[in-house]
């Protein structure tokens, strides 16, 4: 498949704890196309940072360890890179952008030298250059002040602002990809939609490809072009976003989309809930990780666990049963 | 509606937190958490109260319930003015009115059993011995759907969404006929907020339980409230039957709030106008004149500075607070 621009297949990775190996990501394989924006949905520790985290190559080893798999990205593996080699591709070609913009911002350094850092180390631009460059991303993610800002420091910004600051350095080496972990979670809806509106204005005007981690269903519908669903450290659906929403196929995404409430809600009847807990990861699993909580589930489930196949053009499950018949497929 | 309906009317109610500075601390200014709102709730149903971090929505459900005592008004709960009560009578009253709390790790001792955190309501207000008291728990815990048995284990071995139903059960033990719910789902996964939410309804129906729904989604708020109030900045906005709220919005601050919750639907997304509000929400300790939203308000005229808006009834059961509220009927 040549127009991925970042091809990732049969991801692995695991965590030693004290309690014994955790299977936080067990084989995941996803491509990612230029310019497109693709949401990764789930719930916690379903796996969705720790994909990205082991593509991004920083996941610290030890407790962590990316097992098994390729990422590939131009045509180069970046799990077989160096040190210095991922170093040159992180923040200038792929670039991320944290849940909590609070702990990804250094607390003792201004905005301005921290803006800076990306743009003297990967562009070999000048202090002074460095400086001016910052003013105007700042300005582009609709910092007001920009000149006086950049000598402040994190905690005079709020939430939303500090958020701006993180697109800001996100974006200050023009990356081809940007990764976005829970971006506007921590945040207010008012400022949520003030950030989303952000991204979506800079992704028209700069071109770069999205991924964007979150576990709100609403989020997605408004921004991705396609969305993946995961579960139990598995992409266990994968659709272009209006397929997905109309035609939920795996039991989960039917029982997560089926479990939210509406803002738009004309009659009120009770939630759709998914009994039981999400999966404790300790065994690598051979049955389907969503079977113990699934009203569908068949003998078969129990046994194997299913790959994801195709339904419908671009639209892939990993699930045994048709649940529109309740029949095994 | 006939007075005898109203469970508990709040009027006027201020809480201010003072700040304290210098060697002396003298008391240099105030946080004006809430600032002199009014409103009642009525037997049997749901009042949601609905805004963003630090509007004063929790301090409002705790200055209720007396665990801060208010700065001024009145707080009539069956009658009583409960801000004029203090010691034994309070502790009585107390038994009436209970709170579940936001975060299932914080709330619960972690040093005691379940038994023990589900059974101390009880023998705090010597309403039963120990046996009885065992007996109960074991009845409450089956009440919240969790096993009987569990009430020997301790809350570290249980998942969020479980911890949630022992802070219910502890909250029930006392037969209360109002439950303040601060934010009771916001920091548990998307299909466990549902089986949380569901049992909520349950035991509403089953006790006639009157609550205080606060919380910031407002599809849940939608989803479980017969009235939904509105905050910002220390002041009840608005306040409308739900239907009323969600489908005519009269105050820009609820338009705005309701047009940035994203719909998990990419149809709908797709063709939603969305008012998105320039800057943050100011400090409360230095509150803007007049109205608090004129700031950042898409309608604000010279008259919003001057001064405050009144709380009024617009239409029959629908309050607001904006000097322009007319245009939007």
């Amino acid at each position: 498949m040549p127009d991925f621009i970042l091809d990732v297949q049969g991801l692995e990775t695991t965590f030693k704890t004290p309690d014994g190996i955790i299977h936080a990501v067990n084989g995941v394989s996803f491509g990612l196309k230029e310019g497109e924006t693709i949401g990764v949905v789930g719930e916690s520790g379903c796996g969705k940072s720790v994909t990205m985290l082991s593509v991004m190559g920083l996941i610290p080893n030890p407790p962590g360890n990316v097992a098994a798999g390729t990422a590939k990205f131009f045509g180069n593996d970046l799990l077989k890179m160096s040190k210095d080699e991922i170093r040159a591709v992180r923040g200038a070609q792929i670039s991320m952008v944290f849940q909590d913009p609070m702990t990804s911002l250094n607390p003792v350094l201004t905005v301005g030298r921290q803006l800076q850092e990306p743009l003297t180390l990967h562009l070999g631009m000048t202090k002074k250059q460095a400086w001016d460059r910052s003013a105007e991303l700042l300005a582009m993610v609709g910092i007001p002040n920009p000149q006086d800002r950049l000598s402040d420091y994190p905690h005079q910004f709020s939430g939303g602002m500090r958020q701006r600051v993180m697109i800001a350095m996100a974006l200050s080496c023009s990356p081809q990809v940007l990764i976005a972990d829970e971006p506007t979670t921590a945040l207010d809806v008012t400022i949520q939609a003030q950030i989303m509106d952000l991204v979506k204005r800079l992704r028209d005007e700069l071109g770069m490809a999205i991924i964007w981690i979150t576990h709100d269903l609403g989020v997605v519908a408004g921004l991705a072009q396609r969305v993946l669903v995961m579960y139990g450290g598995f992409i266990i659906e994968e659709a272009p976003v209006n397929e997905l929403y109309a035609n939920p196929s795996h039991p989960y995404t039917l029982g997560l989309i089926g479990s939210l409430p509406r803002v738009d809600e004309t009659e009120h009847k009770r939630l759709f809930s998914i009994e039981g807990l999400p999966p404790m990861l300790f065994e690598k699993p051979n049955q389907c990780p969503f079977a113990p909580r699934c009203k569908w589930a068949i003998e078969r489930c129990w046994k194997e666990n299913p790959a994801l196949e195709p339904v419908a053009p671009e639209h892939r499950i990993a699930c045994w049963v048709d649940v529109k018949t309740g029949r095994p497929r | 509606m006939s007075e005898n309906n109203v469970l508990l009317r709040v009027s006027n109610l201020v809480k201010h937190f003072p700040i304290m500075r210098g060697f002396i601390q003298k008391q240099v200014g105030a946080v004006r958490a809430v600032d002199s709102i009014s409103f009642d709730v009525k037997r049997g149903e749901t009042l949601g109260l609905v805004g963003e971090s630090g509007c004063g929505k929790s301090t409002t459900g705790r200055s209720i319930l007396q665990l801060y005592r208010p700065t001024a008004g009145e707080v009539l709960f069956d009658g009583v003015d409960l801000v004029k009560t203090k010691g034994e009578e309070l502790r009585k009253m107390r038994r009436k009115m209970q709170m579940i709390f936001q975060d299932p790790y914080a709330s619960l001792n972690p040093r005691m059993t379940v038994g023990e955190i589900v059974g101390e309501p009880l023998l705090v207000h010597h309403i039963s011995n120990e046996k009885e008291t065992n007996e109960r728990v074991k009845q409450l815990l089956e009440l919240v759907n969790l096993n009987p048995s569990f009430a020997t284990r301790y809350p570290h071995e249980f998942s969020g969404g479980q911890r949630q139903r022992i802070g219910v059960a502890r909250a029930l033990a006392l037969q209360p006929s109002f439950i303040v719910c601060d934010e009771p789902i916001s920091a548990l996964d998307v299909s466990i907020q549902a089986q949380v939410v569901n049992l909520l309804e349950e035991l509403q129906e089953k006790f006639n339980l009157t609550y205080l729904f606060i919380a910031h989604d407002l599809s849940m708020v939608r989803h479980i409230s017969d009235r939904v109030a509105v905050m910002y900045l220390g002041v009840i906005v608005e306040l409308a039957t739900r239907d009323e709220l969600y489908s005519k919005p009269l105050h820009p601050y609820s338009q705005a709030l309701l047009s940035a919750v994203p719909i998990p639907d990419p149809m709908a997304e797709a063709t939603r106008q969305r008012t998105i509000l320039e800057g943050d929400v100011p400090s409360p300790a230095n509150p803007p004149s007049g109205c608090r939203f004129r700031t950042r308000c898409p309608i604000a005229e010279a008259v919003c500075a001057e001064s405050r808006p009144e709380f009024r009834e617009i239409k029959p059961g629908h309050f607001v607070a904006c000097f322009f509220a007319e245009r939007f009927l």
